[in-house]
């Protein structure tokens, strides 16, 4: 094709002038690359390095890290999302999620409340072993249970079990410090009094904020107590939050209590538009799902193959996830609850048990991928990183 | 002996075709990928019980098996034409201002014609002329571009050369007296990002011509669907892809292209390069500035990046019917002036105008029985995106999202009370996950003068290739055109 033919086009040598124009006197209208990483940094920075700059005891079980930025800057964060954090403990590098607990009035400093779980590893070492002035790193703040104005309105009820507090905290303190328009129903379950965490800011706070109730919900009352007790049911739910019609529920506790709560929320007619919920962790023992196989005992092991190399062993009962991390293979991730595709990795061969609700794309499932956080070895595997 | 043949950076549209074009023939390739997923725009992300789409709108260029477009071939090379559920839209858009006009193509010729003019019946006549002109100019254009007519000339090609660089905008006043008209047979000019007052006439006319002739397509379980489907043929092939590793340098030695080095710092060592990354990235910041030639570094200045957008994801707990949606794509003006609607493209103002898509109503399986997704998009420019303090950011997005659900609201009303999940993307969102400057997924702007006509794709050292929006066009067909390109090129500099 005879190039000069595009001479011929009408306009083609008026174009050409105003290019040559525009390279002489080309001001850079193109801003370095630097600018990009530099404003994605502001918001979401790969990685944080924190200094633990305070420790206070909440309960006799659980403890308020504070975080201040060991260099550079914290980003915002929506009241209600977590940080990962990043730990090596025992020669295993690992990390879990923990909401953010302070407010988002001010980005000074991020709070974490961390409460003992039995057998715990990473809140046992948090626990324990890290003290004021030790230095960490954690993810930039993540999450998707936090307002929508768009959307949830301005009467809100919050149900909480034992550390599911921490997100409602962050959203407690920014409304009544804020004196937003919301009015917040607080309800929240523990087992004993003495597990109420921030129960004393909790009262003062409903004190001063007609826009603030908060019930306490004991499940194993000490005698002579003479509270609500019991479980969050939906005769309580109605009692304590009133007429139900144009409110958000937001609900925060484990996988148990979110179900069960669910479960009083259908009796109640709420709708899945009208309800949020945050899983603080997969099920206790994946292996009392409804559809475990009988055949998969929770101890058992297998082989797991790595992109046709290294071997490691895995057991039914826990995430591959951390399987792998104890063989000292690190995967990407942040939620630890299947919602968020960071560690997502290829099966090529084998079966995995997946609970039900993890967060996996349509397309993914049928090319073979999983969240490795939440995906439960039922036979010997053959994985892709 | 290098590691690899060819190693493709970025997995967006452009690198994943390059990426299976290469392995198909036999080279070895790797695909480094930054995120955890590939597709760059082509992917989806959960929210609730809802998986949405990222970026597809309408496909372009497929065609029907019977009368196939340049992508159905091109798909078809790629391994991943049966590997994917097409579903095809009979209707290009519905557009209007509420309460002004409101009038719905379908997408065929005849039944374009015949909606104008009942419609605008006191311009027939000119709409009769205008389309003819639009289907003669496009057939010039594809024999004198896809076919390759040696002879192409003035007289042989009359109206091309006549309507080729003149504005959409200036044809659409040389025909046309009701503004509504013109706003109806000009509404896809969100999809190139310019108003018809700067989108060249070739853009505009290819853009109606070729929805209709060829169709608008959307995909079962999304354009993540495709990535994956193309990643898989990719494997098959016997290709290599790493997920979570941005590539941080090409290197060069000798004026060549010989590898790249990883975030971690890995390095690896290949006899080409392709970058799906911007333009901007790739000269600028992966090779060395000083490898780029003066002169290449000023045709770049010359340029200007295309827009971003904000898309308000909304998962709805009730079928499209119920709301009254019953076309896939409808656009929604407030007034007529279209150049106005572009300025406010830099502003924080409420938007004037905003693309409305229901992928239920043409696949009633793409949501869950009972519900429906919907996503709002209206184009804007990142500057002044980049000027707001952190900490208020939340609530300008929230603020300009209202603005659109505000518009959804006008036209099908129980709109915000059928919401169930809404998320929403801004030019920071799609800066942070693609990486490009400007968050721009159209590349650079499209003028007249951004056409191939007048820049060709050069490379500032041997052995470096670009596949995606940057290179051309934005867009799913012409990413992904420009990846088998891409490919083909790699493997003649190989051969040499
Ligand atoms: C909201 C929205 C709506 C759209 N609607 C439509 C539509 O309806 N129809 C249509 O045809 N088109 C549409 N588009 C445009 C289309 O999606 C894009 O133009 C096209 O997909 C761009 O493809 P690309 O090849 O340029 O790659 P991109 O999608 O831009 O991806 C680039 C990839 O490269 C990766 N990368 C970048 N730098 C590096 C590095 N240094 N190392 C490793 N990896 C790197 C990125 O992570 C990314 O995955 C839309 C886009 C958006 C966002
Ligand atoms: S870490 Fe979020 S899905 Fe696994």
């Amino acid at each position: 094709m005879n190039r000069d033919f595009r001479t011929e086009i009408e306009g083609y040598r008026e174009i050409e002038k105003e290019l040559s124009v525009l390279q002489k006197y080309a001001i850079q209208n193109i801003r370095p690359q630097e600018l990009v990483t530099r404003i994605t940094d502001r918001f979401h920075p790969k990685r944080i390095k924190m200094r633990v700059s305070e420790i206070r005891e909440e309960t006799p079980d659980a403890r308020t890290l504070r975080f201040v930025p060991a260099e550079g800057y914290l980003p915002p964060f929506h009241a209600g999302q977590y940080i990962n954090v990043y730990i090596t403990a025992k020669g295993i590098r690992t990390a879990r999620p923990y909401s953010i607990s302070s407010s988002p009035f001010q980005t000074a400093y991020y709070e974490i409340t961390i409460k003992r779980v039995t057998g715990g590893f990473v809140s046992s070492y948090l626990l324990d072993t890290v003290n004021p002035g030790d230095d960490l790193e954690t993810s930039g703040p993540e999450g998707h249970f936090y307002y929508n104005p768009l959307f949830h309105g301005n009467d809100l009820v919050f149900i909480a079990g034992g550390s599911g507090i921490t997100p409602f905290m962050s959203m407690i303190r920014e409304v009544t410090d804020r004196g937003h328009d919301r009015t917040i129903h607080l309800i929240y379950g523990n087992r004993s009094p003495d597990n109420i965490i921030f129960d004393a800011e909790l009262k003062e706070r409903a004190q001063r904020h007609t826009n603030l109730t908060v019930a306490n919900i004991i499940s194993e009352p000490p005698k002579g107590y003479d509270g609500y007790c019991g479980l969050i049911t939906s005769e309580l739910i109605q009692k304590i939050a009133g007429d139900i019609s144009g409110k958000m529920f937001y609900l925060c506790g484990s996988e148990e209590m979110n179900r069960f709560c669910r479960e009083e929320f259908a009796k109640l007619n709420i709708q899945a538009k009208h309800i949020r919920s945050d899983s603080f962790g997969l099920p206790g023992d994946i292996t009392l799902e409804p559809d475990w196989p009988a055949s998969v005992r929770k101890n058992e092991s297998f082989i797991v193959m790595l992109n046709g190399g290294v071997s490691l062993t895995a057991f039914a009962g826990e995430p591959l996830i951390n399987a792998l991390e104890r063989a000292g293979i690190t995967v990407p991730n942040s939620c630890r609850t299947g919602e968020c595709s960071l560690c997502r990795i290829r099966l090529v061969s084998g079966e995995v048990f997946q609970p039900a609700g993890v967060k996996v794309r349509k397309s993914d499932r049928r090319f073979g991928y999983i969240h490795a956080c939440a995906s439960y070895p039922l036979t010997d595997l053959k994985i892709m990183i | 002996m290098p590691d690899y043949d060819a190693i493709v950076i970025g997995a967006g549209n452009g690198g994943l075709s390059a990426a299976a074009g290469l392995a198909r023939r036999g080279i070895r390739t790797l695909l480094c990928e930054r995120h955890n997923v590939p597709g760059g725009c082509a992917t989806s992300f959960i929210r609730g019980r809802f998986e949405f789409e990222v970026a597809l709108h309408q496909l372009s260029g497929l065609g029907t098996p019977d009368k196939p477009g340049p992508l159905r071939g091109l798909l078809q090379q790629i391994g991943v034409i049966d590997q994917i559920d097409f579903v095809e839209e009979d209707t290009l858009y519905r557009t209007g201002i509420p309460g002004v006009f409101d009038v719905t193509l379908k997408a065929d010729r005849s039944e374009i014609v015949h909606a104008l003019k009942e419609k605008f019946p006191s311009e027939k006549k000119a709409i009769e002329n205008f389309i003819g002109l639009v289907w003669e100019f496009c057939h010039q254009l594809i024999s004198i571009y896809y076919f390759r007519d040696q002879h192409a000339s003035k007289d042989r090609y009359p109206l091309y050369f006549k309507y080729a660089l003149k504005t959409g905008g200036q044809v659409l006043d040389e025909f046309f007296e009701d503004p509504c008209l013109k706003m109806a047979i000009a509404s896809y000019w969100g999809y190139v990002g310019l108003p018809p007052s700067r989108i060249s006439f070739s853009d505009l006319a290819m853009l109606l011509w070729a929805y209709t002739e060829f169709k608008p397509y959307h995909m079962k379980g999304g354009s993540q669907a495709l990535s994956n489907a193309i990643v898989d043929s990719f494997l098959k092939a016997g290709g290599n892809v790493r997920f979570n590793c941005g590539v941080k340098k090409i290197i060069v030695s000798g004026g060549k292209a010989v590898g790249v080095i990883t975030e971690y710092g890995d390095e690896i060592r290949a006899r080409s390069v392709i970058s799906n990354a911007s333009t901007i990235s790739t000269y600028t910041d992966l090779i060395d500035p000083e490898t780029v030639s003066p002169a290449m570094l000023k045709k770049l200045a010359s340029r200007t990046l295309g827009p971003s957008a904000v898309s308000v994801y909304c998962g709805l707990d009730c079928e499209p019917g119920d709301l009254g949606i019953e076309v896939s794509t409808r656009f929604i003006s407030l007034n007529t002036d279209m150049d106005r609607q572009f300025a406010l493209c830099r502003t924080f103002d409420s938007p004037e105008m905003c693309g409305l898509t229901c992928y239920d109503v043409a696949d009633p399986e793409f949501s869950p029985a009972g519900a429906c997704q919907v996503v709002l998009i209206s184009l804007q420019y990142a500057d002044h995106w980049y000027q707001i303090p952190p900490m208020q950011y939340a609530d300008t997005k929230y603020r300009f999202a209202k603005g659109l659900l505000d518009i959804a609201e006008l036209v099908h009303p129980g709109f915000k009370d059928s919401i169930e999940e809404v998320e929403v993307s801004t030019p920071l969102t799609h800066l942070r996950y693609l990486g490009h400057p400007g968050g721009s997924f159209y590349g650079f702007d499209q003028y007249a003068k951004d056409s191939n006509l007048f820049v060709s794709p050069l490379s500032p050292v041997q052995g470096l290739y670009s596949a995606g929006a940057w290179v051309g066009m934005g867009g799913f067909q012409p990413a992904l055109e420009s990846g088998a390109a891409a490919a083909k090129a790699v493997c003649r500099y190989l051969e040499e």
